[in-house]
């Protein structure tokens, strides 16, 4: 981390490790994000995303290492730090007996807002998450997208410096999961911190930085956009006439790392596209695949994790 | 401690209560349920028992003897048979409880003021009854003797206060019946009132195992206030059966209530307060509501049953049992009870289990909120 980034910092993880009978679900992180960051936690299940959040929400014991958040130390000041972050678990649940304002309101009650604010903002918040119309229905009654935001919205409603969101979106439809993440957005542009884990690559590029965790370690931490940067190779995109035929193909060609499937498009991962282009395409021709095109394509986000994840388990250092 | 806080989660709590059928129908009806079940099947009033004559005699004195002990409405005269084994038959099917079985010589021994050659067969298997009938037919017994004797005393020119110097006459006191109901029903009434530690236990289980729990810790509520507002409304809806269970027992089971109903009020808050906390005791320390509910039944309910002094005295009990009976609410409340409903003695007598109650009170709570951690894991 650079000194800069290291004095400004919201949130700040040093060596940070949890273990559980011995195991290290969280192992020496070092982490750093500024105010005002939109911070994306990538990883797959078990990786020690859930972990990470709890530790830093005061939720967990640390077992060794150091971390301030928002200006007070994780161990040794919690409960300064509790007031000023909004915390979702990933199985967030609300009262179920209760309504949507009731919810609403016990929450800014357990946080102290001020009683004259509390009118104001509620409102604010209901229109916010576009559940003013189901104010009075009560929480069992909601759709699982509404209940996201219905949570998301308690999580707000004494206004946190920081957003700690343990998966958000998972289980919510994908109409309900772009207004989550809209809302997301703007309230990243209203100054809040969000550092939100999530395991859907998609969601990974909306973020400023991401870092990804892997079997408690943070592997990587950067932009997106480096991030597919760092992938070895370039992608190429075909699209054959008999796919199925063309995968068993070019899997053993030299040069070509991995290959992916979405739909009846292949992605080949290989060395150096200009070089490899025509090889490819001749050992196609030979076996009598069609290839109307073959185009180099920008590296996704997830090709570049996989890529990376294939890397850390054959033992390569990134 | 802030008050705002506290009321949150009681607010939040009695809405919970009041919205969730379940949990209302556990908190307001059971206590009753369970009273009208267990005053019905542990305590048995008889009213008669049927009864079997087998009369050897057949003389004019035996048959005025079945006539007197069978004119009362205790004892009803199912039979008059002829042999021993008909008897045995009807005691073994359960068609009569005892039976009553005159010697040839009867007569012929009373008048001659010899003895009674009578014997009283009762079944065993079933003691309540058989003792109603020793008790009731011992009582006849000595009627018909001694109107028998105070004839042949007569005629003999004695007076019957002669022979009999000492007049015996026994009174129970708060109790003048003898009825098991009265002593018992206010037992139980101590008992069934404790129900709503269930439900104190189950609630913090229950919002450990939906993850609200989890949303609470995050939050800068204390713990202290945590669990005080989660009590308080098991308390308030307590009390609302500690009207109940009076009215309940006075007209429907006829037991007097001769206390001061505020004093009992009063103290009954207390031992809500107490047993609640064991409840909220069991809440911290159990993840799931299943073992919550177990615990429950093991800590709470179980030596209620067996170690507070309701069946059993206490006194009765081995030294280790009698300390662990001190430790439990329902002891010293069913004193209280007791004390209330029959006896109607106030502070002065009831004071120290009024601090014990408060002690437990206090002690369990701060065990509890001690335990409590705002942590997961």
């Amino acid at each position: 981390m650079e000194a800069g980034r290291e004095a400004e910092a919201i949130i700040t993880v040093h060596d940070l490790t949890r273990e559980f009978d011995g195991r290290r679900a969280v192992d020496g992180l070092d982490l750093s994000i500024t105010p005002g960051e939109l911070f994306g936690l990538i990883g797959p299940d078990g990786a020690g995303k859930t972990t990470t959040l709890r530790l830093l929400a005061g939720l967990l014991k640390v077992s060794h290492g150091e971390a301030q958040v928002a200006g007070f130390d994780l161990l040794s000041q919690p409960e300064e730090i509790k007031p000023r972050i909004g915390y979702m678990a990933q199985e967030f649940s609300l009262y179920a007996e209760l309504t949507v304002t009731e919810n609403l309101l016990f929450f800014s009650d357990i946080y102290g807002v001020d009683p004259e604010k509390v009118n104001e903002r509620a409102e604010r918040l209901l229109a916010f998450a576009g559940l003013q119309e189901f104010k009075s229905r009560r929480a069992q009654h909601l759709s699982g997208g509404m209940k996201k935001k219905l949570a998301l919205a308690c999580t707000l409603i004494h206004e946190p410096e920081i957003l700690l969101l343990d998966e958000p979106t998972t289980g919510v439809d994908p109409v309900s999961r772009r207004e989550f993440w809209e809302i997301l957005t703007e309230l990243n542009l209203s100054g809040t911190t969000i550092l939100v884990s999530t395991p859907y690559m998609d969601e990974a590029d909306r973020c400023e930085r991401v870092g990804l965790i892997y079997d408690g370690r943070l592997i990587i931490c950067d932009t997106p956009a480096a991030i597919r940067g760092k992938l070895p190779g370039e992608v190429l995109e075909i699209r054959p006439g008999d796919w199925r035929a063309a995968r068993g193909v070019v899997t053993s060609l030299p040069g070509v790392h991995q290959v992916q499937t979405y739909g009846e498009a292949l992605h080949l991962i290989v060395d150096s596209a200009e070089r490899r282009a025509g090889e490819i395409k001749a050992a196609l021709m030979e076996k009598g695949i069609e290839v109307p095109d073959l185009n180099p394509v920008p590296p996704r986000m997830e090709e570049a994790f996989i890529s990376l994840i294939h890397r850390i388990e054959s033992g390569v250092q990134v | 401690m802030s008050w705002r806080n506290i009321r949150a989660v009681m607010r939040k709590e009695i809405q919970h209560i009041v919205r969730d059928r379940a949990t209302l129908i556990l908190v307001l009806i059971t206590p009753t349920v369970l009273l009208l079940i267990m005053a019905y099947a542990l305590t048995v009033e008889l009213e008669y028992i049927p009864v079997a004559v087998l009369d050897h005699d057949r003389s004019s004195i035996s048959r005025k003897f079945v006539q007197q002990v069978t004119a009362g409405e205790d004892l009803d005269l199912y039979a008059q048979v002829d042999r021993f084994d008909q008897i045995e038959m009807m005691l073994v099917t359960g068609e009569i409880k005892a039976a009553v079985i005159i010697a040839p010589n009867f007569s012929q021994k009373l008048l001659a003021l010899e003895g009674l050659p009578m014997q009283l067969i009762i079944d065993g298997t079933e003691p309540e009854s058989g003792n109603f009938a020793v008790d009731h037919i011992a009582q006849r017994v000595e009627q018909f003797i001694r109107e028998v004797m105070s004839k042949q005393l007569q005629t003999s020119g004695i007076s019957e206060e002669a022979l009999l110097p000492i007049d015996l006459r026994l009174r129970a006191w708060y109790n003048p019946g003898l009825r098991p109901r009265v002593d018992l029903i206010p037992g139980l009434i101590s008992m069934v009132l404790g129900f709503p530690a269930l439900s104190v236990a189950l609630t913090l289980a229950h919002e450990r195992e939906h993850g609200t729990l989890e949303q609470l810790m995050v939050s800068p509520i204390g713990r202290a206030e945590l669990l005080l507002g989660k009590m308080i409304p098991y308390v308030i809806v307590g009390l609302a059966n500690v009207i109940v269970m009076p009215v309940l027992a006075m007209l429907w089971f006829a037991i007097p209530f001769n206390g001061n109903f505020v004093l009992f009020f009063l103290l009954s808050a207390l031992f809500l307060f107490a047993i609640l906390s064991m409840g909220i005791i069991i809440g911290v320390f159990m993840r799931t509501q299943a073992a919550a509910l177990a615990l429950s039944f093991l800590l709470i309910f179980f030596p209620g049953f067996f170690l507070t002094g309701i069946f059993f005295p206490i006194v009765a009990m081995p030294e280790i049992m009698r300390m662990e009976s001190l430790f439990l609410p329902g002891t010293h409340y069913a004193v209280i009870t007791r004390g209330v409903f029959l006896t109607a003695i106030g502070m002065d007598v009831l004071w120290p289990y009024a601090v014990m109650l408060a002690g437990l009170g206090v002690v369990f709570t701060g065990v509890a909120a001690l335990f409590f951690r705002k942590r997961l894991g």
